[in-house]
């Protein structure tokens, strides 16, 4: 199940004078995040940059008010999406995405890095089973920066030791 | 020297959806975006399969890559603000995309043979190289070199409507030039800076007269992981239970001290 904001897609025109040439430029820079903002549900986080556990699964932080970057992907910022993890629940309560699920769509996430601040605006939230999860997709390449925010969402399965979804929130980058 | 593959074809191609920026994760979805290269066009509108997907898009102007559902769509091209009726458009297409590729699909040639020309996209960059094509998409140039300026073509003969294949070189700046087959330069491209583990597409557009380039970035790579992440410490439903447990007895606190309140004032 999902929702998705909709809305027109926005279609580019180059900017460049003639003078210049049309292919430099073409590359956004992102930002190495340091925190994140998410104003509607009151959520104040430090980032982590992190990669994969021994297992292969993208790394989440061992406490539950930071969250993680996933670092070897794209930046915040670049064309691409670019995924920011973090726990629904610890052993004694909520966690630091415990409200995620509360997002509307429209909602703004602020991410801020040392060279600047990016705001992402939330186009589409999904909570798909684990097994179905699109891996390849969630962490994939798009023609404009996006920002994915994922926390553990469902019933806990206790023989996986997990949570049977994953709540997927995907957010679009605000033009300064 | 790279060798060239025109893709002529309509025969192939694409896509589009309703879930224009959606992405309701399956694996079933193709990537498609659209260019408008047609000089003497008006801005238009792209229905899909009969909806609206794309609005006054003007000449030169691209979408960016839609998810689409792989299938085979209906893809009809009119000129902005003109009521739909199916079959009425300037342009039409029956498109077929494949599930986990990526295509472009340009509106070329002048209006008044406006066609389709559709090229698959690559998703993939030796690690450390970056890949070049050129697209001709001058509907009057004559066939074009893309080279380095005094020194070997890149690709050669290329001519309108077509899209070459891929060239794999190394990251790093170049002197290129859009030249005739016997060197006379048509347009410099100095100092173009071709960037490690990314893919570009380089469409040469509009009339002779006012060739132009217009680039795109077809991809950027970067590392996924194998699996999804494990966002939950404890055992949620047991804690979840906990704080409905506390949830409940603090309602059973409020009732309980209503009832209290009114055996006093009685």
């Amino acid at each position: 199940m999902g929702f998705a904001l909709d809305e027109p897609v926005s279609v580019r025109v180059p900017q460049t004078t003639p003078a210049e040439n049309p292919i430099n430029g073409l590359k956004r820079t992102g930002i190495k995040p340091s925190s994140l903002k998410i104003p509607a549900i009151d959520v104040e986080a430090q980032i982590q940059h992190l990669g994969v556990t021994e297992n292969g699964e993208m790394a989440v932080p061992n406490n539950i008010e930071d969250v993680s970057w996933f670092s070897p992907g794209y930046e915040p910022g670049e064309n691409g999406r670019s995924v920011i993890a973090g726990h629904v629940d610890g052993v004694d309560g909520p966690a630091i995405f415990w409200d995620l699920a509360k997002l509307q769509l429209g909602d703004e996430v602020v991410i801020q890095g040392e060279e600047k601040t990016l705001t992402f605006k939330i186009h589409t939230m999904e909570s798909v089973p684990l097994d179905l999860a699109d891996v390849t997709k969630v962490f994939g390449y798009t023609s404009s920066p996006e920002l994915v925010m994922i926390t553990c969402s469902g019933t806990y399965d206790f023989e996986r030791g997990t949570r049977e979804e994953r709540l997927i929130v995907y957010a679009s980058l605000i033009e300064e | 020297m790279k060798k060239i593959l025109f893709s002529f074809s309509v025969a192939m191609v694409l896509v589009f959806s309703l879930l224009a920026s959606g992405v309701m994760a399956d694996s079933h979805m193709a990537k498609v975006r659209v260019v408008h290269a047609s000089p003497d066009a008006p801005a238009v509108d792209v229905y899909v399969n009969g909806d609206l997907t794309l609005e006054e898009v003007p000449f030169k102007a691209d979408s960016g890559y839609m998810d689409v559902p792989a299938g085979t769509h209906d893809v009809e091209v009119f000129a902005s603000g003109t009521e739909y009726a199916a079959g009425e458009g300037v342009l039409q297409a029956d498109l077929a995309v494949e599930a986990g590729k990526a295509y472009t699909v340009v509106a070329a040639n002048l209006l008044e043979s406006i066609e389709f020309v559709v090229a698959e996209d690559s998703m993939e960059v030796t690690d450390g190289k970056t890949k070049v094509r050129v697209g001709h998409l001058s509907p009057d140039a004559p066939a074009v070199d893309v080279g380095v300026i005094g020194g070997d073509a890149l690709f050669s003969g290329a001519e309108f409507p077509g899209i070459t294949d891929y060239a794999e070189l190394d990251a790093g700046t170049y002197d290129l030039e859009i030249r005739l087959p016997d060197g006379t330069q048509v347009l410099p491209l100095e100092g173009t800076e071709l960037a490690a583990n990314t893919v570009y597409s380089v469409f040469a557009v509009n009339t002779v007269d006012s060739l132009e380039v217009i680039a795109l970035v077809d991809y950027e790579a970067a590392e996924s992981p194998d699996g999804m992440p494990t966002t939950g410490l404890g055992t949620p439903d047991q804690s979840q239970a906990m704080w409905l447990l506390l949830g409940g007895a603090v309602v059973l606190i409020g009732v309980s001290s209503l009832v209290w309140r009114k055996r006093f004032q009685q």
